[in-house]
């Protein structure tokens, strides 16, 4: 390796290796489905807009998010430090601030460029009946050939200069970001929304590429020569008086500090990531008003499903519990040294995720109906909801909008703790043949899933055989509580109280599960057992028992 | 009441091919200074690890204050005081946050003990840990583990992060008063001259093997040549000799 701009390319592709193979299978797989049906007689039918959405949407925008973790040094860097993100070590590298800035620069761009440039012409693709008598019904969709590209690498540009940028004030690059990226990101709306021609598009974005360089060149510059700007002073008199309100009388209890300690170190990302995503979303219900009112509730539907959404990529977040050591994945001694039992230590973890999903419904739940009252779509709400109560009565919509809301709480809750017991259990090898399994299971689901839309007689035997398989299911889970519930007893991990509590209140959700089920389908058409299984799958249990178990082993190797 | 604070007995472990501990037995009374010496990988840390339950035995026994620290962590965790080579102390706390949060963990813990020591390690309260200096990290990592006063200290490389005014002066303080107190300190080093400035007795680890273990008056009386006795550097050498092909530091 002679050059930096090699070694460069070494370092990227070394961060990109395993996205690129997880997209590669992804792509495989999908080609793969569609030659196999197409060799069975079978139609490929690709022209819905849901196909498209499953089929590039995801992985495009899932890869797109990889490519500006890695190609703005995102992933082991503190965004809201006031120092710059661009690891510090390659200041001391003898090559220019020029090159410093220019090859991760011309790098992400090319990859933005080239990942959107591909995504874009498969979705124009509009060539039929290729493979001699199979009919293959292409999407041919009528999206821009060049801009789409141009905006991605134009939003990684200035997402690279805004996060290599020492700011004065802690937090001020989250702000500054999402104010500048935000602005961007209206403006692409509008652009839609209007219909301008694609010549407009990229005349505006072109020129943004070689001002956002020379902005991340001007702040790798300042970064290098370690200029951090320093604005604490302004708020100085503040902050005394922040800190004058501030606790300082002692925790009441061990338990208590150790809530203390998981909410500072995780609890405010479910709500901060809520916080920043909602603006966005809620500022389509002013593009909604003008639009047919299944616009509104398809923004709705989407802040509704931004907390458990959110919620996914925060449990991913902190399966690394010590990202600066050597074994990033292992408990860090100052946790795995607190005279606590590993039963508490889980504990004050579940307590934080119940105060961290409440928080960030609390805010959807405050902010969506003043998005709603300012950009005059609550009467489209309200006339929906009146229809509800005249088609099916007040108490059964009141009550099915609490417990859609119960259950959207319920499922963020869920999605924050169901991987806990890998997470926790500190071994790579387990949590990344995790992630691999469910990449190949993202893989597999689409085909897999218009296989069975597409086929009747599919659809008919996974019916007759969905009882069955949900009662292996239950099986299954009943088992390995069983075993970790043993395991717990006989380590002495838990106390009998705690395991015996924790079996009573599982079975009271259960049953309280299962009654509400029964009183919304009351039909003939849905079996009681079937309802009482899904209950059963339905409420945790062996996952979140593992929890402690996987923290002693990962606390006691 | 037994006197033996730490003891482990026939104690192996291994990672992968690589055997970290090879039948270590070690006993540790109550109200000495120990110091464990012996080259980068030679098992001291996972000695330490052991002692505090964040390895379980593969096979032999360890017991601290009697306890197996693996099957009842918080009755010999509360005991300990540990500052890690590592020193992984949240960056993202402040120092009085680290100070409030860690004295809910230990009942003994003296709250006025705790500002002499922080006004002696010189560490500013609303500083964040991050922000510290790896010598001033150090020192608020020994303020919290002294701050309750331990009745077994242990030291994972300690001098390692500290810079030479505290290593020299406030570190050799900190364990002699303790020791005077009755109370233990297992310290880990491959600072040799320090070890023999402040150790009552050296354990001397080499390729996960114990090659020495005594009071360290007991090492000089029996290491004379020529009627001179020899440092604990020298004798580290006689003892490890050409199989290590290299010195730790003196």
């Amino acid at each position: 390796m002679r050059s930096p701009a090699l070694a460069f390319a070494w370092e990227f592709g070394q961060k990109l290796r395993l996205g690129l193979i997880a997209l590669a299978i992804y792509a495989l797989g999908v080609v793969m489905t569609m030659l196999f049906r197409i060799k069975m007689g079978w139609p490929v039918s690709l022209g819905h807009d849901e196909d498209m959405a499953a089929l590039v949407a995801v992985p495009v925008a899932t890869t797109f998010l990889y490519f500006l973790g890695v190609f703005t040094f995102g992933f082991a860097s503190d965004l809201t430090a006031r120092e710059s993100t661009y690891p510090a070590r390659m200041f001391a590298l003898p090559v220019s601030t020029r090159a410093l800035t220019g090859w991760p620069m011309l790098y992400g761009t090319a990859a933005m460029m080239a990942l959107l440039l591909l995504s874009t012409s498969f979705v124009r693709w509009e060539t039929k009946g290729i493979l001699g008598r199979f009919v293959l019904e292409p999407w041919g969709f009528d999206v821009p050939a060049l801009w789409p590209a141009l905006l991605a690498a134009v939003f990684l540009a200035w997402t690279q200069a805004l996060t290599w940028m020492p700011y004065g004030l802690r937090g001020l690059r989250v702000i500054v970001a999402v104010l500048w990226l935000g602005t961007l990101d209206v403006i692409v709306f509008l652009a839609i929304h209007y219909e301008i021609p694609e010549h407009f598009m990229v005349a505006f974005l072109a020129p943004q590429l070689p001002l956002a360089y020379l902005a991340a060149r001007f702040a790798v510059a300042r970064a290098r020569r370690g200029e951090v700007p320093d604005w604490r002073g302004m708020f100085a008199r503040f902050g005394s008086s922040a800190g004058v309100l501030r606790r300082r009388d002692p925790f009441p209890s061990p338990k208590r500090a150790q809530v203390w300690f998981e909410w500072r170190l995780h609890g405010w990302s479910l709500p901060a990531l809520v916080a920043l995503v909602l603006p966005f979303e809620l500022g389509l219900l002013f593009l909604a008003r003008d639009e047919p009112p299944a616009m509104t509730f398809y923004t709705l539907l989407a802040v509704l499903l931004t907390p458990p959404l959110m919620a996914g990529f925060v449990a991913a977040m902190v399966s690394k519990s010590n990202p600066s050591a050597r074994d990033s994945y292992g408990l860090p001694p100052f946790t795995a040294t607190r005279p606590l039992t590993s039963a508490a230590l889980i504990a004050a973890k579940l307590k934080v995720t119940v105060w961290s999903t409440l928080a960030a419904w609390l805010l959807v739940l405050v902010v969506t109906p003043l998005a709603l009252a300012l950009s005059d779509t609550l009467p489209v709400v309200i006339a929906k909801v009146n229809e509800g109560i005249e088609t099916f009565g007040s108490a059964r919509i009141v009550v099915t909008m609490l417990l859609s809301l119960v259950a959207l709480m319920a499922s963020t809750w869920k999605r924050l703790v169901h991987s806990l017991f890998l997470d926790l259990s500190g071994r790579e090898w387990l949590i990344k043949s995790s992630v691999l399994l469910a990449l190949s299971v993202l893989v597999i689901i689409w085909p897999l899933g218009a296989w069975i839309h597409d086929d009747d007689n599919v659809q008919a035997a996974l019916l007759d055989a969905l009882p069955l398989a949900l009662a292996v299911l239950v099986c299954v889970k009943i088992c390995a509580a069983f075993w970790i519930a043993t395991r717990l007893y006989d380590g002495r991990l838990v106390s009998d109280r705690t395991l015996v509590s924790g079996a009573f209140c599982w079975l009271v959700a259960v049953l309280a599960l299962y009654g509400l089920l029964v009183w919304f389908w009351s039909t003939p058409h849905v079996a009681r057992y079937f309802l009482l299984l899904i209950a059963i799958l339905e409420i945790p249990l062996a996952r979140l028992s593992a929890a402690p178990l996987a923290l002693a082993w990962n606390r006691h190797r | 009441m037994s006197d033996s604070v730490i003891n482990v007995s026939e104690l192996t472990r291994r990672f992968g091919a690589k055997t970290a501990l090879a039948s270590v037995s070690l006993s540790l009374s109550r109200g000495g200074v120990y110091g464990l010496v012996g080259l980068n990988g030679a098992g001291k840390t996972t000695f330490i690890r052991h002692v505090l339950g964040l390895l379980r035995a593969e096979s032999g026994s360890v017991r601290v204050f009697g306890k197996d620290p693996v099957a009842d962590p918080v009755a010999v965790l509360s005991r300990i005081g540990y500052l890690s080579e590592e020193n992984d102390l949240p960056g993202w706390m402040r120092v009085d946050e680290l100070i409030r949060y860690s004295r809910s963990f230990y009942p003994a813990w003296d709250d006025a003990y705790a500002e002499e020591l922080r006004q002696t390690f010189a560490l500013d309260p609303t500083a964040k840990i991050k922000t510290l200096s790896k010598g001033q990290k150090a020192r608020a990592g020994l303020l919290i583990a002294l701050s309750y006063r331990p009745e077994l200290l242990v030291l994972d490389e300690p001098s390692s992060g500290l810079d030479p005014i505290v290593r020299k002066d406030i570190l050799g303080a900190v364990i002699r008063t303790i020791a005077d107190e009755g109370r233990t300190v297992l310290f880990s080093s491959h600072l040799l001259d320090e070890v023999e400035q402040v150790a009552d007795h050296v354990t001397m680890i080499h390729q996960g093997r114990i090659v020495l273990s005594a009071p360290l008056s007991e090492i000089r009386e029996s290491h004379r040549v020529e009627g001179r006795v020899l440092s604990l550097d020298e004798i580290f050498v006689a003892r490890v000799g050409a199989a290590a092909g290299s010195v730790p530091e003196a």
